[in-house]
């Protein structure tokens, strides 16, 4: 009753791809700091803005509330808790995952902004807003968000 | 400064499918339909032309160059706004209460049923660095981020599964009085709860499915507009816009961007309290939470309260507020850009009593609201009224 067909697919159409497929992104100066941190030390870092007492994670080099220059660097240490979380169940063809995937919003302290991450060894069901995480690092990293595995509830 | 009045507006009907036109022939439609109503001959009468699209949602480079001909526009001054309806509505209200320019049109429109890779354009918004590589490795929808959202609004107000459930089911049978809506169903919160978790706490029925359509509308300065017709006007009082982080992480619960969108609006229109002083109301819901997130942002409940007045039938057409009564993107699909303007032509249907089933007696002042949707955090608040 509520399912139509979207895509046209199915119906006589001319076949056209956007030449958009390969773009070079760059980290920016406050990307760097954040990924030789996590390469090489295994640090996540966030930038600090004094003016609105707040900390960026990952870093900026600008505040967004004051538009300050941020340049004072923080380890943020390992460990925080969710404050928002989701348990994923379609891929984008709309075929279902299997297990699911959980994605998180991570606090890694007090007036700072949350990490997007994902969350791994535990059960869906057993993720909660309020519980304690620590980041699972690979132990060979390249400078990328997936050096960071997922976050694991603290035992 | 002169007054700003809706002097025709046009839509096709919102399908899953259009093969049987190509997309300059759906907004052909649409245009033709507008200048009808409007009274005008787009190559004599208007001065402006402005269409509201993104090129990967078009599937074209510099999409911009390919509009002037199907909406009457060639040799005339022709800009496309990308950002949705209401923000092209904005552009169109200062371009007429400069006194630059005296009728300008706006058009939106989706053709999304020929996007065969949707997701990957949404996803392609998310931040490639530090976002994409997340959910690329298991090629996760990019929706997810919706569930995340929706658990962060619940967790900050208070409301439940089951109030957001009871939007999902109202406006797909709202839509069923709405000819132009394509989703309409009597379905019951059983049926959201079949369908499942799609990205925890949102459910599978609780996400707007796409639709192809196409809206003009024709703004004229008043003292233009009481030339060319005898008709009561609707005028555009008030039209304001905001974006928040672009950050997933950073955004706020409480959709931050409608709220001072609204305020912006509110304080041109001289609104300030929108419970009493608003007849009809039109708000995105792409995501059945997000209608009440933005009821709460525009200042209609407070933080938490929207849910039960949804829970307690105050949301309808009989209810206290009159809320989505054209079925919203739950039951009129998922229109891209062209959502804003949906929302504002149910607006100016309403005050010009012309909405058939779902009329709302007397309706003198409405409030169209839209959001460009994930994973972006910008809106549009307009304010239209009848002044006579
Ligand atoms: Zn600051």
């Amino acid at each position: 009753m509520l399912e139509r067909i979207e895509k046209s697919s199915e119906i006589r159409h001319w076949i056209g791809d956007m030449e958009a497929d390969h773009y070079y992104y760059s980290a920016g100066i406050a990307g760097e700091k954040f990924f030789v941190a996590l390469r090489d030390e295994g640090k996540i870092v966030g930038a600090h803005c004094a003016t609105c007492n707040l900390t960026y994670v990952p870093p900026r080099i600008y505040c967004e509330r004051c538009f300050a220059e941020l340049t004072e660097h923080k380890d943020m240490g390992k460990r925080g808790c969710v404050v928002a979380f989701t348990v994923a169940h379609y891929d984008k063809a709309g075929q279902r995952l299997d297990p699911p995937e959980s994605f998180a919003l991570i606090s890694l302290g007090p007036r700072t902004t949350p990490l997007l991450h994902k969350l791994g060894e535990i059960a869906p069901e057993k993720i909660c807003v309020g519980l304690e995480v620590e980041a699972v690092l690979k132990p060979q990293r390249e400078g990328k968000i997936t050096d960071i595995l997922y976050f694991k509830p603290v035992k | 400064m002169r007054d700003v009045v809706v002097l025709g507006v046009g839509a096709t009907a919102f399908t899953s499918q259009t093969p049987e036109v190509n997309w300059k022939e759906l907004m052909y439609d649409a245009a033709v339909k507008a200048y009808a109503d409007a009274q005008i001959d787009p190559r004599r009468d208007v001065d402006s032309f402005i269409t509201c699209a993104e090129d990967f949602w078009e599937g074209f480079s510099i999409f911009d160059e390919f509009t002037p001909d199907q909406l009457g526009a060639v040799m005339r001054p022709m800009m496309t706004v990308t950002g949705d309806g209401l923000q092209g509505l904005a552009n169109a209200y200062m371009q007429i209460k400069t006194g630059m320019f005296n009728i300008v049109v706006v058009e939106a429109h989706s053709k999304v049923s020929e996007l065969l890779t949707y997701e990957h354009v949404v996803e392609m918004a998310f931040d490639p660095i530090y976002e994409r590589p997340l959910s690329a490795e298991r090629n996760v929808h990019p929706y997810y981020v919706a569930g995340l959202e929706m658990n962060l609004y619940l967790h900050a107000t208070g409301t439940t599964e089951e109030q957001c459930a009871f939007v999902a089911v109202q406006n797909r049978r709202q839509a069923l009085s709405n000819p132009l809506a394509p989703y309409g169903a009597r379905i019951g919160l059983q049926e959201i709860y079949r369908s499942g978790y799609a990205f925890s706490p949102l459910k599978k029925w609780e996400i707007a499915s796409r639709a192809d359509g196409s809206i003009v509308f024709v703004l004229a300065a008043e003292e233009i507009a009481r030339r060319i017709t005898k008709k009561p006007l609707v005028y555009l009082e008030g039209i304001g816009w905001s974006s928040e982080s672009p950050w997933i992480s950073a955004r706020s619960a409480d959709a931050g961007y409608a709220r001072r969108a609204a305020q912006l609006a509110y304080r041109q229109a001289g609104i300030t309290d929108p419970r009493r002083q608003i007849d009809v109301i039109e708000v995105e819901d792409r995501f059945a939470f997000k209608e009440l997130q933005h009821l709460e942002a525009l200042g209609f409940a407070r933080p938490g309260e929207a849910g039960w007045l949804a829970q307690s039938g105050a949301l309808g057409l009989d209810g206290e507020l009159k809320v989505n009564l054209s079925g919203g993107s739950l039951g009129c699909g998922d229109l891209l850009e062209a959502s804003a303007l949906q929302r504002a032509l149910e607006i100016v249907l309403q005050l010009r009593g012309e909405a058939g089933a779902r009329q709302v007696p007397n309706a003198r002042v409405g409030v169209a609201q839209s959001w460009r949707g994930l994973p972006h955090g910008t809106g549009a608040v307009a304010v239209f009224a009848r002044r006579d």
